[in-house]
């Protein structure tokens, strides 16, 4: 037998037991050849061209599963940001380009459709302008496009007056879906440092350096380190915690690597990369929450919160790196306050507040994820939140976003249920001070020295 | 004239009761409805179109041909590519062999090595299996996973490459 039999166990119990799989297959469409002075000839082709391109995606990736014997439980798209394929049509509304992703996606059988978007760091053209006061629409009207804006990067700074409007486009998106508890935000985020290869929803899109088509993929395995760590035990220290992790990342990681690299065989294009990103999902045992209070924090949110992260995230990105031909997209640890069962405890329970997860965002990838506020906060706020995370990302080149869902009709405390992969929030406490003014100034804060690297 | 589309809109300024597309242009279904609607054919230098295979892009050509070099972790000298690991575990009991190397016979699957413990009440048994060109895959894995039962025992089926990514670098 060229495997010892504690491998072979190993291997199935992962999938089995621990809910290892493969988080998503992610395809990649590059859409600027569908611009058109006619907006509704654009919408035509990038129907005609997501659909021509994605129509055997979820069939791959059946037969991928059936051959293998790895699940592969969403497969997605994401698109070429949206604005640039809009920009030579002049139209101010974009809904109809949404619809026809909406329509493309429902077409070929994924569940989200990625790239409703905008880089918005530097400045407004016309047609980001336009992307940006069509999301509430867009995202009122259709189920399964996500849209992401890029606000900040390290190189131009924060873009203060696109931050400022970007608050009040998700405050009008929570009002349009309001019967569903603002549930729009959840397919809405902005970031600093977009990653032009993630594969992970809400900020998918194909970037400005990508190709014609490529294959990307995100694993999921929270409940596989956790029960590493399970088995390690409570008394080694923080060396064999941060090596045992990175083992078992290094494990689940190449099922990603396979996965990816069969699913761009079988589909006929370039393998893109793998975002080793630990997932979680609210299913029992699938919780990074869980992981940091077996690392030793009393409860997620609690002293010792922020070290436990720097060093999960760490390890799962050393682990990762060996496994993968080549890791991207954002690759780090997910922390979304909605989808993880025991994120939503500690916030339940008073352990974890919105300034912890503040700090939190500094060591992990992803930044503050599925958070709710009340229906009623205030735009200048939402801007101060943001302003807050697009400065993390800045000043410590890294990537960091923002997915806050303002529930309209709730106020802190509350309980609002979004079923499904997003879960339950519990909306938090803003707090009683907000930052009018630095809403009203606007403007940009310009690029730190880190962006100087000449 | 070398197009990357053909839309309705294209369609409805055409003003021939034909258009010539190259083989490679994407038709979108509202400019065939619109081409049906106004009797006008669309075709290609060689006859009727239809759409073209996916062109995945300049890149997707050399990164097919590049895929294959990609190392993979060497398969050992016993195992071939077609390997199958079948896995069995549950409560121990006379025939439990018997009925899985039984289906196997059927398939006419070749074992290539077997391991087996019992401890207590409970076993586990790992085969690695080459499976002929010609069997499927996953209806030998479907009815192999049928075997046993709730208090007997679970079999699942899984391709060797997948350990072979895991524990091997």
């Amino acid at each position: 037998m060229p495997f010892q039999d504690h491998e072979i166990l190993e291997t199935l119990r992962m999938f089995e037991l621990e809910t290892l799989d493969i988080r998503t297959t992610t395809l990649g469409i590059n859409l600027l050849d569908c611009a058109d002075p006619d907006l509704e000839s654009t919408a035509e082709k990038v129907y005609a061209k997501v659909v021509h391109h994605a129509r055997d995606l979820v069939a791959v990736a059946g037969a991928i599963t059936a051959d293998l014997g790895v699940p592969i439980v969403n497969k997605r798209i994401a698109v070429t940001p949206i604005a640039w394929v809009a920009a030579a049509s002049g139209a101010r509304d974009l809904t109809p380009l949404a619809r026809a992703m909406d329509a493309a996606a429902k077409a070929v059988g994924v569940d989200f459709i990625g790239g409703f978007s905008a880089y918005l760091y530097k400045g407004f053209t016309r047609a980001d302008l336009a992307l940006l006061e069509s999301i509430p629409s867009a995202l009122s009207s259709t189920d399964h496009v996500c849209a992401s804006v890029a606000l900040a990067s390290t190189r131009a700074g924060i873009n203060m007056d696109a931050v400022a409007r970007f608050s009040e486009v998700v405050l009008e998106t929570a009002r349009r879906t309001a019967d569903h508890g603002g549930l729009g935000c959840a397919k809405l985020v902005c970031f600093c440092n977009a990653v032009e290869d993630n594969p992970f929803v809400a900020g998918a899109h194909i970037g400005v350096g990508e190709g014609e088509t490529v294959l990307n993929v995100g694993v999921s395995g929270p409940g596989v380190v956790r029960s590493a760590l399970e088995r390690l035990g409570p008394q080694a220290d923080l060396l064999a915690v941060a090596e045992t992790i990175k083992r078992t990342a290094f494990k689940v990681t190449r099922m990603g690597e396979l996965v990816g690299r069969e699913a761009a065989r079988r589909l006929g294009t370039t393998f893109g990369i793998v975002d080793v990103s630990l997932a979680p999902t609210p299913a029992a045992g699938d919780s990074v929450s869980d992981i940091l209070e077996l690392i030793g924090a009393e409860r997620t949110g609690a002293p010792g919160t922020t070290a436990a992260l720097a060093l999960l995230t760490d390890a799962v990105k050393k682990g990762g790196a060996m496994a993968s031909s080549s890791v991207g997209g954002l690759s780090g640890a997910f922390i979304p306050v909605s989808e993880d069962s025991g994120m939503i405890a500690a916030v339940r329970d008073g352990a974890l507040s919105l300034s912890k997860l503040e700090a939190m965002t500094s060591v992990c990838s992803v930044g503050l994820d599925m958070v709710a506020v009340p229906g009623d906060t205030p735009a200048h706020a939402l801007t101060g939140i943001i302003a807050d995370e697009m400065a993390i990302g800045m000043i410590n080149s890294k990537t960091t976003a923002v997915r806050i869902i303002p529930v309209p009709g709730k106020g802190p405390g509350e309980t609002v249920e979004w079923g499904g992969l997003l879960g339950t929030a519990i909306v938090q406490n803003v707090g009683a001070f907000g930052c009018a003014r630095l809403h009203q100034r606007g403007g940009r804060i310009p690029a730190p020295m880190q962006g100087y690297k000449n | 004239m070398s197009r990357r589309f053909l839309t309705s809109e294209d369609v409805r300024r055409a003003g021939s009761p034909e258009i010539v597309v190259e083989p490679g242009t994407l038709v979108t279904p509202q400019a065939q409805d619109e081409a049906e609607r106004l009797g006008i054919a669309i075709r290609t230098q060689a006859g009727a179109w239809s759409e073209p295979r996916p062109d995945r892009g300049p890149d997707a050509q050399r990164a097919q041909a590049t895929l294959p070099h990609l190392p993979e972790p060497p398969p050992d000298e016993e195992e071939t590519p077609t390997g199958v690991v079948v896995t069995a575990v549950g409560r121990n009991r006379p025939g439990i062999l018997a009925e899985i190397t039984g289906l196997l016979q059927e398939v006419r699957g070749d074992v290539l090595s077997l391991s087996q413990r019992v401890t207590g009440q409970y076993f586990h048994l790992i085969l690695l299996v080459n499976l002929p060109a010609e069997a499927s895959f996953q209806d030998v894995k479907q009815a192999l996973q049928c075997l046993g039962g709730e208090d007997d025992y679970v079999v699942r089926v899984m391709h060797e490459r997948v350990f072979r990514f895991m524990h091997r670098v």
